[in-house]
């Protein structure tokens, strides 16, 4: 590799922590507060427009959700400022078990936690 | 002839900079729409050094078969003849239309694409979440008939790079329409935001790169309406800020159903079919997710007709 090409990358990597920086110091992610009813609501409808979910519970924290309808179970959580969504069946969501107030849920591609009040589960709002 | 003389994305690389640093202070101090999130944005600007990298480990490829075709070309174009430039600017930007839309029709070419699309917010940075594995995908062979018409191989990279450069202002939501002549003819970043859009009215649209002209000639064009803001991502948003499986996570879905599938033609689907195909149809497509939402649009609009 030449020097001119390394300076070049070296520059580049530079650049990259330098913004990171600044976006993470001065950068303004988008407002997500608890999520309550009416913004639970909402939220499955921006995210599951073909659905209508039997019933909906909060987590504790207010940083996710889950939604039963009929079989299914639909998944949403906070990632970063914004939401990820996913369904699976509700079989499997039923056979979790929470430990310390945590429910740690299997996706495909992620482990979200859900803040629960208790231990208890399936909540008496999906049961 | 073969090698240009300066890179025009290169040169630019203070601008970006710098026009990061003001968007991000504009979202801070002023009431200019600019939302942040350090983890997306540190994906971000990874990824277009990460391919920055990645395009000198297939440049000595891509350049070796670029200058085969050139020594087998049809004409000489001059590199010093305005109508040259003028001739390449059009033609290079109808093979950059071809090109996307390909990057998004077929799933082959949308696991290279893909990583350009994965953030969730809409800001300078999203334009340089660029690909890694562009090379591997070979879109880069669209862009060699003009060399074989006659077109230098240093021509058409500053061109390319110019249209690069082009599309790195249109990322951003501080600008909400430009003037009316300009939306019609060039990409803007009202046009743009359409195509980085998720809900499913905006989808597989505005593939242009500098001129929008070819969205409307070929029927992709769909503008931004107030009464729908675009929600940005991919259909399924990434569930993590990772970034290796932000850049490989096509590929291997790609990978897995190909080592699942009944039939060579099942596997022949799964690579070259759009995303989301599946031979049952169990999974969705951007067609099926438009006409699910056309079909609510119809049932909302005759449960409020009197």
């Amino acid at each position: 590799m030449d020097k001119a090409l390394l300076i070049q990358l070296g520059g580049s990597l530079a650049g990259v922590v330098l913004l990171v920086a600044i976006a993470a110091w001065f950068g303004v992610a988008r407002a997500t507060p608890p999520l309550d009813a009416e913004a639970a609501r909402a939220l499955l409808v921006v995210e599951f427009p073909d659905h209508r979910p039997d019933a909906v519970w909060i987590a504790a924290d207010g940083a996710g959700l889950i939604a039963r309808e009929g079989a299914l179970a639909l998944v949403l959580y906070r990632r970063g400022d914004g939401y990820v969504a996913r369904d699976l069946p509700w079989s499997t969501i039923a056979a979790l078990r929470p430990s310390n107030g945590r429910l740690l849920v299997r996706l495909s591609d992620a482990r979200p936690v859900f803040a629960v009040a208790d231990d208890v589960w399936p909540p008496r709002e999906l049961a | 002839m073969l090698k240009a003389a300066f890179d025009p994305v290169q040169m630019a690389i203070p601008f970006f900079v710098l026009a990061v640093i003001l968007e991000i202070l504009l979202g801070r101090f002023t009431k200019a729409k600019a939302n942040y999130e350090a983890r997306d944005a540190a994906v971000s600007l990874t990824m277009g050094f990460g391919s920055t990298v990645a395009g000198l480990l297939f440049g000595g490829v891509i350049f070796a078969v670029t200058v085969w075709v050139w020594h087998h070309r049809l004409f000489t174009i001059p590199m010093t003849a305005v109508w040259a430039w003028v001739v390449l600017f059009l033609a290079e930007d109808l093979t950059y239309y071809w090109f996307h839309r390909l990057a998004h029709e077929r799933r082959v070419w949308w696991a290279s694409h893909v990583n350009h699309h994965t953030s969730t917010h809409y800001n300078l940075t999203t334009a340089l979440r660029q690909t890694w594995t562009g090379g591997v995908a070979g879109t880069w062979l669209l862009w060699l008939p003009l060399t074989f018409l006659g077109f230098p191989p240093a021509m058409v990279a500053i061109q390319k790079g110019i249209s690069l450069v082009y599309q790195f202002w249109i990322h951003t939501e501080v600008i909400k329409r430009m003037p009316r002549w300009f939306e019609a003819v060039f990409n803007t970043p009202s046009h743009h935001r359409v195509h980085h859009a998720r809900n499913a009215r905006y989808l597989d649209a505005n593939y242009a790169g500098i001129l929008i002209v070819w969205d409307r000639v070929f029927g992709t064009f769909i503008p931004e309406v107030d009464e729908e803001p675009c929600r940005y991502g991919t259909v399924k948003n990434l569930a993590n800020f990772n970034l290796l499986h932000n850049v490989f996570h096509e590929w291997i879905g790609i990978a897995k159903d190909v080592a699942g599938a009944k039939s060579p033609r099942e596997a022949l689907g799964y690579v070259f079919g759009p995303p989301g195909w599946s031979p049952d149809g169990s999974r969705d497509t951007s067609h099926t997710l438009k006409a699910r939402w056309r079909a609510r649009v119809e049932a909302d609009n005759a449960s409020s007709a009197p």
